[in-house]
């Protein structure tokens, strides 16, 4: 498919969540969910959505649900309980306080207002029932810098792992279990890469549940051992950006990878999360001069 | 529970290890360093799978201190290089293949000869590792040098050395000894115009403190 065609079909595809989301936010929509109505990947379709939409789609949901609510506020009839339950809060307060915070004043002060519905901005710039503003979805991106990104074959890896539940900046210990164990074992050897794959986006996930695994190629067979596995890292075409600086960044980088770069890129990502590959010793090298390679796997 | 300290030779030794961009003179003293020696153009064969031995074994030794309850940063890989004469002075000249050269990391002086031996034979036993049985810890007494931060490709530390040796004979001193590089930035990630190397050159003439 061509570049102009892939831009298309992203938008498209985008197009038909959006829709979507806006005709059932009365029922419960999953990210599972919506990544089959769009035909992308389970793995990537949170952050293809953050990187086009601007706005994480849990978010989105919610903050249509709110804007919804508020438009309902101003028909006589339904209670603010009702109206509530209907934004998918169980709890009034609970309503009540999100709706402050969106809207600078509690839904009965909005009920009663005399004043048409205005809706704060936000970034994506896609409200509650304005189809109009949905199509102007991505009109700019031919406009866009381009992105450094190469596209590379890269054999499978075989590799001993341990895998850490909790923020990323905990992700320390995992790396400590591993590198100890792998030092024990003769394991560290020459060529060793370290590599890391994030099952979550931390835009959306909640910070005690995202999946990190801590890798390290191994060239020789081994058993693994306690909280060390072994398993292999998927082989095949990847994308690859070179992301510089922080690891506390590596969340722009990836933005403009699934934002920018994948609709115009021709290509599809393929059902496998994302590779970090760690080019140095963080005790030793300022964050400034951090070198990872962020690989998405491609169909 | 209480946090291990890791022990930061870099930082513990700041003066060494922190050059600007313009020459300064500082006495380096008594280090301890995994070391391996060889012959021939930095960049060949040879010297790429001696940094993967030197690698290979540091870690090794520095997780198994940690275990131990001794943990520490891995410092920055250094090289030492001199010609057929010996010292720095016919570098330039010679072809590469000539030279003659050390690669080392400074240890902590708590790692010892049998701290490596021990991590050499786990590596050895998971399969052959060109190069690791030449690794060595050494201890060594640099003396006094004048030193000074090259950013920028290898081949054109020149105009650096060249503002080392001005300052050398403005303090009246001579140079000698190997030429002496500290890699701060990884070759094969960092682009040559950002890549940020330590220069030494021992001299001898200067007066005690």
């Amino acid at each position: 498919m061509s570049r102009e065609g892939t831009i298309e079909d992203y938008r498209s595809r985008l197009l038909r969540v959006l829709e979507y989301i806006q005709d059932h936010l009365d029922q419960p929509l999953t990210p599972g969910e919506l990544a089959e109505v769009a035909h992308f990947s389970p793995f990537h379709f949170q952050r293809i959505f953050r990187g086009m939409v601007h706005e994480s789609v849990m978010g989105h949901i919610r903050r249509l649900r709110l804007e919804r609510a508020a438009i309902h506020l101003k028909s006589e009839g339904e209670s603010v309980t009702d109206i509530a339950f209907g934004a998918g809060f169980e709890v009034l307060e609970t309503f009540s306080r999100a709706f402050r915070a969106h809207f600078a004043c509690s839904p009965s002060e909005f009920r009663k207002r005399h004043r048409p519905i205005r809706f704060p901005e936000a970034q994506s710039s896609i409200h509650f029932g304005e189809p109009d503003a949905l199509q102007d979805l991505w009109t700019e991106g031919g406009d866009m810098e381009t992105l450094d990104v190469e596209i590379r074959k890269i054999p499978a890896k075989r590799v001993a792992y341990v895998r850490h539940v909790g923020p990323y900046q905990e992700c320390g210990k995992a790396w400590e279990t591993l590198c100890s164990w792998m030092g024990s074992q003769g394991l560290m050897r020459p060529g060793m890469e370290m590599m890391g794959l994030s099952y979550d986006d931390p835009d959306i996930t909640d910070p005690e549940r995202l999946r990190y695994d801590a890798c390290a190629s191994v060239d020789v067979d081994f058993e693994p051992e306690g909280s060390v596995g072994k398993k292999t890292v998927r082989g095949g075409d990847h994308a690859i950006y070179r992301h510089r600086g922080p690891y506390e960044k590596l969340s722009e980088s990836y933005r403009r990878l699934y934002g920018e770069w994948l609709p115009q890129s021709g290509r599809e990502a393929a059902d496998a999360p994302c590779v970090e590959v760690y080019y140095n010793d963080p005790d030793s090298t300022p964050p400034d001069e951090l070198e990872t390679d962020i690989l998405l796997p491609l169909q | 529970m209480t946090q291990a300290i890791k022990l930061d030779l870099t930082k513990f030794y700041k003066p060494e290890y922190s050059a600007p961009k313009k020459p300064t003179l500082l006495h380096i003293g008594w280090g301890e360093y995994l070391q391996i020696a060889g012959k021939g153009a930095p960049g060949s064969e040879s010297y790429i799978e001696k940094i993967g031995a030197l690698y290979a074994a540091a870690y090794t030794m520095k997780f198994a201190s940690k275990e131990a309850g001794k943990d520490f940063v891995v410092c920055k890989l250094e090289c030492l290089s001199w010609g057929p004469g010996g010292d720095a002075s016919d570098l330039a000249e010679c072809p590469m293949e000539d030279w003659s050269w050390e690669l080392m990391i400074r240890m902590p002086d708590f790692i010892s000869s049998r701290d490596l031996s021990s991590a050499t034979k786990k590596i050895q036993g998971k399969g052959d590792t060109p190069g690791i049985e030449a690794l060595r810890v050494v201890g060594r007494e640099q003396d006094d040098c004048i030193q000074m931060l090259h950013v920028g490709p290898y081949d054109q530390e020149g105009s650096t050395l060249e503002s080392m040796r001005d300052f050398a004979s403005r303090e009246g001193l001579s140079p000698h000894g190997p030429h002496h590089e500290i890699y701060l930035s990884d070759p094969r990630r960092v682009e040559a115009a950002r890549l940020k190397t330590i220069l030494r050159m021992y001299v001898t003439g200067a007066s005690s403190p």
